[in-house]
């Protein structure tokens, strides 16, 4: 009973995805099995090397970096997403990992939940 | 989609109808699975140009404030205790 | 040290300017909430500030901060009886508040 929080927005336009990881990291402080997935332009939140100071907020990277620990149990890309966005093993986050298609991911989870 | 449960999903759908995820909902219906519009999704009962699927619910709170309570349709209104029902009814939940 | 030479706070004592903690503060803040720091306290002390630098976020909850000493520091210190000892109240905040960090988002 793994819920899924799906994030399709892309980082730093809007709060959404950062409500969103913030509702993961809440299931999982409560050991509720939770996994993220990442599509369409919210692929760009895996993407080493952000720096987010000047903007005035938080790097989501390095926010994100703390879900295994909090645990979060898979962190999912959507992989033509992530070759459209130019995301591969060179620039990807460590922990993510592609899957092919999106569609059969949200299938087998039984709540499926979009950011925002 | 060949390894889909065969399980009816809720849909709740809360998204206007120009935006991406709300034609993403409606692609992704199964037979069998119930939808539920809520906030700016119920703007789609003023469009004339969608077809929605059956059944496909309503949230009464979010109709009324936005003065949709007289278009006549195929959608059932529903209040919030009703809401809370089909989440229980239904063995999946799709938020979008 | 006395109040008064202590830097600009919030209403519940954190820190308006990260920048201005080092360890005569720590200890002044510590101490009105009457907690003498030993080492144990420092430990908690320098995981906090070790995790802020790597993940630019205080532990958002008191769950998730004994959930995340625990995994670095393992079960004896991560657990709520050892680190309610330490930093009574609310540990996560009371810890991030004396460590120089953020309000842990989702601590009331």
């Amino acid at each position: 009973m793994t819920t899924l929080i799906v994030i399709d927005q892309a980082p730093y336009g809007s709060w959404s995805g950062r409500e969103a990881l913030d509702m993961a990291f809440s299931l999982a402080a409560f050991d509720q099995p939770v996994s993220l997935l990442f599509c369409d332009a919210g692929v760009n939140w895996l993407r080493q090397g952000q720096q987010a100071t000047e903007l005035g907020q938080k790097t989501v990277e390095k926010n994100l970096a703390a879900a295994p620990m909090f645990g979060v149990e898979a962190i999912l890309a959507d992989g033509p997403a992530c070759q459209r966005y130019g995301l591969d093993d060179s620039n990807l986050l460590a922990g993510v990992t592609r899957v092919e298609a999106v569609e059969p991911i949200i299938a087998r989870h039984t709540d499926v939940l979009f950011a925002g | 989609m060949t390894d889909t449960p065969n399980t009816h999903t809720l849909h709740l759908l809360n998204k206007a109808p120009e935006h991406s995820r709300f034609a993403r909902c409606l692609q992704s219906l199964q037979p069998g699975d119930s939808l539920v519009l809520m906030e700016n999704a119920v703007l789609a009962l003023a469009n004339s140009g969608l077809s929605l699927p059956e059944p496909c619910y309503a949230l009464q709170a979010d109709v009324r404030a936005r003065g949709l309570s007289t278009l006549n349709g195929r959608h059932t209104l529903i209040d919030y205790q009703e809401l809370v029902q089909l989440t229980a009814d239904n063995p999946r939940i799709i938020s979008w | 040290m006395t109040d008064t030479t202590l830097p600009l706070r919030n209403n519940e004592g954190f820190l308006e300017n990260a920048g201005d903690w080092n360890r005569d503060v720590a200890v002044a803040i510590a101490g009105e909430d009457g907690i003498k720091l030993d080492e144990k306290h420092w430990e908690i002390i320098e995981f906090l500030r070790d995790f802020y630098s790597e993940h630019e976020m205080s532990p958002p909850s008191n769950r998730l901060f004994v959930k995340a000493v625990k995994e670095s520091l393992g079960e004896d210190k991560g657990n709520s009886i050892y680190l309610m000892q330490l930093f009574p109240g609310t540990p996560a905040k009371t810890a991030c508040r004396i460590a120089g960090l953020p309000r842990p988002t989702n601590c009331l």
